[in-house]
């Protein structure tokens, strides 16, 4: 699903993000991105989802070199992958459901199917009383689910969470690797970028650490 | 759910969110169709009026004295030099004077002690329909005056001269009210539509990351335009419209209005105004997604 070759991202004046990543994830993987804080997770889920350009190197998402996609192709395959951002990317003067409901809206998707998946995601997140609150009301941890649930809304292909636990409690946390496992089972491809050792060590999904921008370890999460 | 579904409820929202500066500017638009077509109006109906009145146009040519029958052939051959003129009609004193005495009816006996002769030999001239430019009868009547035995050409001039000029300043007057029109039109709704992005910067930003289309991006900017200019040029019209009933209504009667046939316009510039207003509107947004949107 995803290839990267000696991926590169420095940004200006001479800071370098990512150095030499080669990585390939398979198509319906699980995977933890892993690292402290500035170690280029975040960026590196940005350059997958070509919201930022690799410096150097080569990016393919699902066959695409995505940095040379453009227009309708381009919009195309954003279609198929769904982002949870770090900073939730909510539209705060919208309700739950509205916020939600923009993923399948771009793709046309029908009113009531588009209603009925909103209504489904809120259930297992847990926010199912919210469907009509305006984003900016809602807690922290609250506006983290809805921006998980936006990115599964459209059932991607491809899943690139960034922090998807940072503010939930032991229970939510799970009702969060349910939704994603269950979007795992249904063949998406999943990156979760994470500092939560405990949605990754007892799994059986592999685990690359980056370390100032490049690959310290790529390891099993039971090993 | 389809394309323009969703574009249309996305054009919806637009103007909802943003409906104080969409109301302003439609103001602008409609206050600008008003005005620009307002003089339009009043410009295209004085033309009408001058072709009409041009119609009765005659120069007349006073003589020195009565011509005898080869000078008439030799001064209708020197007018026709010129050029081809409809009719030219030789009016001898007698007749000159048997008209004026029609002319006076029952008020004729003032003429009595007056010899018949008393007023002077003049030639009709009428010219060709296409020769009805002020300045070509100006010309024309300079051509008649400096024929030998031309005592003075009548025309009317005052009166052409002034019609002339201010048809000229209406002609100004209508160029610099389509140009407001233009400006209004394209920077009002440029600057709303600049607006509206600048405002959803984060949605537009969102919309992109999702996988929407320029085209599903772009649309409903445009349609505001189309909108604007649309909505703006029927209210501007129709306010028109009821202005040109009212004054009809009002001016009804003997009085100076009368002297001239007042008619709205045509469906032909209807449509042409309508249209133009649109495409003014829709240049406007479209030069600002061009310039703030760049997906």
């Amino acid at each position: 699903m995803i290839e990267m070759i000696k991926v590169s991202r420095t940004y200006e004046p001479n800071i370098t993000a990512l150095s030499d990543i080669s990585l390939s994830i398979e198509t319906g993987e699980m995977f933890f991105l892993i690292g402290r804080s500035g170690a280029g997770k975040t960026t590196l889920l940005k350059l997958i989802c070509n919201m930022e350009v690799p410096t150097k190197g080569l990016i393919e998402v699902a066959g695409y070199n995505i940095n040379q996609l453009k227009g309708k192709d381009l919009a195309h395959l954003r279609q198929k992958i769904g982002v949870a951002y770090q900073d939730f990317k909510l539209l705060s003067d919208r309700t739950v459901a509205e916020n939600i409901a923009i993923a399948m809206e771009v793709s046309y998707k029908k009113p009531r199917a588009i209603k009925q998946r909103v209504r489904d995601l809120l259930d297992q997140l847990l926010l199912a009383d919210k469907h009509n609150t305006i984003t900016s009301e809602l807690s922290r941890g609250e506006q983290q689910r809805v921006a998980l649930a936006r990115a599964v809304a459209n059932s991607p292909r491809l899943i690139l969470v960034d922090e998807p636990t940072g503010n939930l409690d032991a229970s939510t946390t799970r009702q969060v690797m349910e939704l994603l496992n269950r979007s795992k089972m249904a063949g998406a491809t999943i990156v979760i970028a994470t500092h939560d050792a405990s949605i990754y060590q007892q799994s059986k999904h592999r685990v690359m650490e980056l370390r100032s921008g490049t690959m310290h370890s790529l390891t099993r999460g039971d090993l | 759910m389809n394309f323009w579904f969703a574009v249309l409820r996305q054009t919806g929202r637009n103007l909802r969110q943003t409906w104080t500066s969409q109301f302003m500017t439609f103001l602008t638009v409609s206050l600008s169709v008003l005005i620009f077509a307002f003089f339009y109006l009043i410009y295209t109906n004085m033309l009408g009026t001058g072709e009409r009145l041009s119609d009765d146009l005659r120069l007349i040519v006073y003589l020195e004295e009565e011509p005898g029958t080869e000078m008439k052939e030799q001064l209708r051959r020197k007018i026709k030099n010129f050029d081809d003129v409809e009719e030219i009609i030789f009016v001898s004193k007698s007749e000159a004077y048997e008209r004026f005495v029609a002319q006076l009816g029952d008020d004729s006996d003032v003429l009595a002690d007056m010899p018949e002769n008393f007023l002077p030999a003049s030639i009709e001239v009428v010219p060709l329909k296409s020769l009805r430019g002020y300045r070509q009868i100006k010309l024309f009547s300079e051509y008649l005056a400096s024929l030998p035995g031309t005592e003075k050409v009548q025309y009317g001039q005052e009166w052409m001269e002034r019609f002339h000029y201010f048809t000229r300043l209406l002609t100004i007057v209508v160029l610099l009210s389509g140009a407001l029109l233009i400006l209004t039109a394209t920077f009002m709704v440029a600057y709303t539509i600049r607006l509206t992005i600048m405002g959803r910067k984060d949605e537009l930003e969102l919309l992109k990351l999702v996988g929407a289309t320029n085209s599903y991006i772009r649309t409903p900017f445009l349609l505001e335009g189309i909108l604007q200019g649309f909505m703006g040029s029927v209210i501007g019209l129709s306010a028109l419209y009821c202005l040109f009933q009212w004054i009809s209504l009002r001016f009804t009667g003997p009085g100076i209005l009368n002297l001239f046939q007042f008619n709205f316009f045509s469906f032909r510039v209807i449509l042409i105004i309508i249209l133009g207003s649109i495409s003014l509107c829709s240049l406007g947004s479209y030069s600002s997604i061009r310039k703030f949107l760049r997906i």
